[in-house]
């Protein structure tokens, strides 16, 4: 395992590691006893790094006698010692990245903590990720100025972030949140520990990332034989890679004055500890504030000084050119000074305050209707992105709501026509009118605001912007269309459709459009249908509500996703929803697609509550193809395929039309772009479903592609989207977008989390789910190799040797099942190679995203171990694995630290032996048996580790089960009640399946065709 | 020496761009001043001499110190010609009437720092008997290398028309002419710390020995809602430097403004792609 770190150190990012199995030499000579070979940071770099970037660095760090401490267990154990740490250095391999590479790197690293199987990411490096993003947040902004530092020959062409305003503060709190091990590493031991301030720090690395990106975009213009001025020489410089000023001194010297003179007035802002405030005040009301279309007082612009430690404090300016000037908290800083500088850079922006400093002691100016109209639209936007504090009426501000004119768009509802299912494309006739807050504007008003030309008026005692040739353009435009299809309707009626939401349209509708539009803006109030008849088994009260809103979508043709967490059942609920469907008479073919690993899952879960419902696995190499599958899948109404083949057999697939087209954890559709998701949106179908147990709606990136899949061209293409919600939700946190969405794509998802109220009520404590995962094909090969070698044996053995045989046989097919690693003993690659692994990859990662803990239980320690080193690989989080050879001490520390510890270990793997018993781990809600022993009693002591006195969740358990295997099998005759299982019950260990006869044992142990991947 | 040359000027690279393409130097009503106070000392059709070598870019350089203006004009010798402007300053003790009284009209220094000299300095200066500009040709006195008899010569010239330029970028310049130093007339507090954009000097901060602490886990600890402000590209192009206005004797052969513009808006793009592509790393 390597953990990667990285500190920022004389302008670059010094790039180093951990080596978990790293061997020490070399250690004495102030090397750091574990650190990462400098080929092996080259490596993971993947970058086309230098080798002369590959240089040694010092770490100082905290350490227990003369041994650093690991950052973090994955990177070793820390030794046991009560004196305090201290810091000393160690020297390390490392690699100093300059801006670019390191914007590289950052950007490989993504927001996950492993950058690759093996290799972790430090939370510094998830430190210098944000603060990149803060760089290049100031470039995009344009919050920085060239410069030209030092003297003589020595002089270069940078470029810096100026943080003033809101950047000051967000520099200021970025700063605080540094970890100290951002800022640990010197280029030698002689310097002593570093003690720079984390700003300071966090400052040059915001430097080197908007001088990159600056650098990049000024191309430098050719050099040729030096330089006509000095001017020129810095312009090139400032785009070239060494930012190298060719200039003799005395061209220096003078450069540099120049360049501090022309940005002094800057450069008192950013160091100000105050910042300029201005507030727009409405003119006073004047009485008659009724019917008067017109309202034409003069308004009023205030100054205000805010400091930045106590933003909450406003001195009006009149204050402070009373004041006898220094201000007692900064004795440094001159509040009137600092005043007359920003007003005179807010003149620069805005002209009214350019004629207020016309008169002596200047605390506001007055602006009349046109000015304050352009005041909010143009000049305030360009002083806040100046740094300058805007305070703006509350109506403005709150806009888009009431204040705005709005066009009220009535649809005629034509009748519904005979049966079922309404047409997206029924054509409804439109009626447009004009209104402000509920009250309609008549084409007179309306005419005689378009004569006043006035942007702000006060209409009806509100303030209102208003630009009436625009309003009745729109008007017109809606006038004019006469028709809108449903489907235009029901985005409208969302506040999902372009037009209608630029010029503001309120749709109105009656009857069953009505009916329609007011259910898909109330989240799943719908009519619960009867339970299909022949479902067996009951719904929860808030499935039967998911499987209502289900059947209300699907009645309508529109796309649903059910985004339930994980073991609230979306696959009866869906099953139900599908069975329901077919009693309705539509049994033509669904197609299902789920990872291969689930496929088997949804036949079972199908056999066992829709037993109606016909079901086909289409996978694997003897799968059905062209008319014959055709044929085939016209007679179920269910066909299960995984995501692989649904690319495969993407024509075969789309030559069906298919009544529905469910994708089960749908997030492999996520990336819009990725071959299988176009493949999905094409497939025919009168319904859609998706269903994951991600929080969807959280990931605004995602849920294009899904929602496209779902209700084709309900977000608009992906660069409106990208547009109109992405960039102003990711980027700018628009809030009025955020909603926006979730107005239009809200009423298609319904989320429930274990945590509702609701849902909890309905819950039990604890709940069992069986995880159906399938054998690789490897796993399935060394399976019938087992057992090919033990029927031959079978035959020939007798008393206690059949018995040992049979066991060892046992053990070896469940090995298989397990891992073919555990079973061959190699040390050979784990990642893909298992099914089951497979599975429970994906379970971990939906309970980590979650935030939720595990206990992962195997009988065997190898299995054990195989697990601890595959989920830290893979997830870079730490798993501690208890086995019976962990000492007392060993095992009790594991303990507390997962139950106390708030960074504790979210995963914790024990042997069923050792940890089977005694422990109390309630803060785990969720219990993994990775694989079986056939003893209920047995592993029911387990899971009541995690379920006991002490957990206020309900735990989950999940059983990982191969299916087609002995373990299946095995599970299937303890679940029928077999008078063979009834002896399990009694027995302690599984030694009751030695005595089943070589006939009755064979039909245990044989692998079923069809059951195992590709 | 004793010929004047008639050669034309070899063409000068990399000289000062003027602003003024035709017509006058100097768009402020102070710069205006300058100019027509060198044309009462009767220098005025003199001056006329020094415009096309303005235009032409053949002034290399100009360094204003106080009281005293040194520049290096292309003429027609390989080497250029040194020119000196020697300024007859204002006594310090007239000086310091003259910031108590700028101190008591606030607006003044608001004018001044938002570049622009408001009415009412004159008046300052004429109440006191004082005068912004020089009061007579006796006050300026120039020197130039050229062979050139007659003073000023249009090298000189070209030098005036140039500071006038300058003059309206930036008012202090006429001040410093005169011997006062910006930060002396408004006061040190404004601009004690305030020559670089690093900020304010901050206390050091050793590091902790407490491995938890060392480490940190800020993932967690991230305000996401404002942690960077907002990721766009701003509607008017580099805000920042048109702020500041020109540069001081810009002469760059792309025009300073230009050039700002067309990098700010080239590297907002990449800003945009770079983080597009961090999310987008995000996402899959």
């Amino acid at each position: 395992m390597l953990i990667l770190h990285a500190a920022q150190c004389e302008g670059r990012l010094v790039l180093w590691g951990e080596d978990s199995e790293a061997t020490g030499d070399g250690h004495g000579d102030g090397r750091h006893p574990r650190c990462a070979a400098g080929d092996l940071l080259l490596g993971v770099m993947g970058l086309d790094v230098g080798e002369e970037m590959a240089s040694e660095a010092v770490v100082w760090l905290p350490s227990w006698g003369s041994e650093p401490l690991p950052s973090s267990p994955l990177a070793g154990e820390a030794p046991r010692s009560r004196a305090k740490p201290r810091i000393l250095p160690f020297r390390v391999p490392a690699l100093w990245l300059d801006g670019a590479d390191a914007g590289e790197f950052l950007e490989r690293c993504g927001d996950r903590p492993v950058l690759q199987p093996g290799v972790a990411l430090g939370p510094e490096i998830t430190y210098w990720r944000r603060a990149r993003q803060f760089g290049m947040a100031l470039v995009a902004r344009q919050r920085y100025l060239p410069t030209a530092t030092g003297h003589g020959d020595g002089m270069t062409a940078a470029w810096k972030a100026v943080f003033v305003g809101d950047d000051a503060d967000r520099l200021a709190d970025m700063g605080g949140l540094m970890p100290p091990a951002a800022r640990s590493a010197t280029g030698d031991a002689a310097t002593g520990p570093p003690a720079q301030a984390s700003s300071t720090v966090l400052r040059a690395f915001l430097d080197g990332v908007v001088d990159h990106l600056a650098r990049k975009a000024s191309v430098p213009r050719p050099e040729g034989n030096g330089f006509d001025s000095a001017h020129d020489a810095w312009l090139h410089a400032l785009g070239a890679a060494d930012g190298t000023i060719r200039v003799g001194p005395d061209q220096a010297k003078q450069l540099g004055r120049q360049v501090s003179e022309w940005q002094r007035p800057i450069a008192v802002a950013a160091n100000a500890p105050y910042r300029l405030c201005l507030r727009l005040e409405e003119p006073p009301e004047t009485e008659d504030g009724d019917g008067a279309v017109l309202d034409q007082g003069d308004w009023h612009l205030r100054y205000l000084l805010q400091p930045h430690d106590d933003r909450s404090l406003l001195l009006p300016a009149e204050t402070v050119w009373k004041g006898r000037g220094k201000d007692a908290g900064n004795p440094d800083y001159n509040p009137r000074e600092f005043l007359l500088a920003a007003l005179s850079q807010a003149a620069n922006l805005c002209p009214p305050v350019a004629e207020s400093l016309e008169m002596e002691g200047p605390s506001g100016g007055m602006l009349s209707a046109e000015e304050a109209h352009r005041f909010l639209n143009a000049e305030a936007p360009a002083l806040q992105q100046a740094g300058f504090g805007v305070l703006l009426p509350a109506w403005w501000t709150g806009r888009g709501t009431k204040a705005r004119p709005t066009i009220r768009a009535r649809v005629r509802t034509p009748a519904m026509t005979g049966g079922g299912g309404v047409s997206l494309s029924t054509m409804l006739d439109l009626e447009v009118s004009v209104a402000l807050g509920g009250q309609e504007i008549t084409p007179a008003e309306l005419a005689e605001l378009a004569e006043l030309k006035a942007p702000l008026v006060r209409l009806r005692g509100q303030w209102v912007e208003i630009n009436a040739d625009e309003i009745r353009e729109a008007a017109d435009h809606w006038r004019n269309r006469k028709q809108v299809s449903l489907r235009e309707a029901v985005l409208i009626g969302l506040g999902a459709e372009e037009r209608s939401s630029e010029d503001n349209v309120r749709l109105e509708a009656d009857d069953w459009v009505g009916r329609l539009m007011e259910r898909l803006g109330r989240e799943a109030e719908v009519e619960t249908p009867a339970a299909p008849r022949r479902f067996l088994g009951s719904l929860r009260p808030y499935q039967e509500r998911g499987y209502a809103w289900l059947t209300f979508l699907r009645r309508w043709g529109l796309g649903a996703c059910l985004a339930d967490d994980m073991g609230l059942g979306k696959t009866v609920q869906t099953l139900a929803a599908l069975e329901l469907d077919r009693q309705e008479g539509n049994d033509r073919p669904s197609l299902l697609v789920c990872p291969t690993s689930l496929m088997y899952n949804w036949q079972r879960e199908a056999g066992k509550f829709t037993p109606e419902l016909g079901v086909m696995l289409h996978h694997g190499p003897g799968r059905k193809r062209g008319d014959e599958f055709r044929q085939a899948a016209a007679e179920r109404q269910v066909v299960v395929t995984s995501y692989g083949t649904m690319l495969r057999d993407a024509e075969t697939l789309r030559g069906v039309p298919w009544r529905a087209v469910i994708l089960d954890e749908a997030q492999n559709v996520k990336n819009p772009m990725a071959r299988q998701s176009r493949a999905a949106r094409e497939l025919p179908a009168d319904y859609r479903v998706a269903l994951t147990g991600t929080p969807v709606e959280n990931h605004v990136g995602d849920l294009w592609s899904i929602m496209e899949f779902l209700n084709p061209g309900l977000l608009g293409t992906q660069a409106r989207f990208k547009r109109d919600y992405f960039v102003p939700i990711q980027a700018h946190r628009d809030e009025a977008a955020t909603s926006r969405l979730k107005r239009a794509a809200g009423p298609f998802i319904l989320r429930r989390v274990k945590t509702d109220p609701a849902v909890i009520d309905d819950l039990p404590d604890k709940r069992e789910t069986k995880q159906y995962c399938v054998l690789t094909r490897e796993q399935a090969t060394l399976y019938q190799a087992v057992l090919r070698e033990a029927e031959t044996r079978m035959e020939e053995a007798e008393g206690i040797s059949r018995r040992g045989m049979i066991l060892d046989t046992l053990t070896k097919l469940k090995q298989a099942c397990n891992h073919p690693r555990q079973l061959l003993g190699d040390n050979s690659v784990v990642a893909g190679r298992s099914g089951k692994l497979e599975r429970l990859d994906e379970l971990l990662e939906e309970i980590v995203a979650s935030g939720d803990r595990t206990l992962v239980f195997s009988q065997f320690a190898e299995m054990g171990e195989i697990i601890r080193g595959h989920v830290q690989e893979t997830f870079g989080i730490e798993a501690p694995f208890l086995h019976g050879g962990v000492s007392r001490r060993g095992r009790d520390a594991m303990v507390e630290r997962f139950q106390n510890d708030p960074d504790g270990p979210r995963v914790f793997v024990l042997s069923l032996k050792a940890g089977g018993s005694g422990l109390n781990l309630p803060r785990a809600n969720h219990v993994i048996h990775y694989d079986r022993w056939w003893n209920p009693a047995v592993e029911n002591q387990a899971t009541d580790r995690a379920f006991r006195i002490g957990q206020t969740r309900d735990v989950q358990v999940h059983k990982l089960i191969c299916a087609g295997t002995l373990e299946d099998h095995v599970d299937a005759m303890i679940e029928a009640k077999a008078e063979t299982a009834r002896r399990v019950v009694g027995g302690s260990s599984e030694r009751w399946l030695t005595e089943l006869s070589n006939a009755e044992l064979r039909d245990v142990l044989a692998l079923s065709r069809e059951h195992y991947g590709d | 020496m004793a010929y004047p040359d008639y050669r034309p000027a070899i063409r000068a690279r990399g000289g000062i761009r003027a602003q003024s393409r035709r017509g006058d130097f100097g768009a402020s009503w102070w710069a205006r001043r300058w100019l027509q106070t060198l044309e009462e000392f009767r220098i005025g059709t003199r001056l006329d001499r020094g415009r096309s070598y303005a235009r032409r870019g053949q002034v290399l350089s100009i360094d204003v110190e106080p009281g005293l203006v040194l520049a290096l004009v292309q003429g027609s010798r390989p080497k250029p010609y040194r020119v000196s402007v020697q300024v007859k300053t204002i006594s310090l003790p007239d000086w310091e009437e003259l910031r108590e009284e700028f101190g008591r009209q606030p607006a003044i220094a608001a004018s001044l720092l938002s570049g622009r000299m408001p009415d009412a300095v004159e008046e300052c200066f004429s109440a006191r008997g004082l005068s912004m500009f020089p009061e007579s040709e006796a006050d300026l006195e120039t020197v130039c290398s050229c062979p050139d008899w007659s003073n000023p010569c249009k090298h000189v010239a070209a030098v005036y028309l140039l500071l006038g330029e300058e003059f309206d970028r930036d008012p202090f310049l006429i001040f410093r002419l005169r011997g006062m130093e910006r930060e002396e007339l408004l006061g040190r507090d404004l601009v004690r710390s305030a020559q670089t954009l690093d900020g304010p000097p901050a206390a050091p901060e050793p590091l902790p020995a407490d491995p938890s602490e060392f480490w940190g886990n800020p993932g967690r600890q991230f305000d996401e809602g404002d942690a960077f402000g907002a990721i766009a590209v701003p509607d008017v192009h580099a805000a920042l430097p048109r702020q500041l206005g020109r540069f001081p004797f810009w002469q760059g052969e792309e025009e300073f403004s230009a050039a700002m513009e067309r990098i700010y808006r080239a590297a907002s793009q990449s800003a945009l792609d770079a983080h597009a592509g961090q999310t987008d790393g995000e996402e899959n």
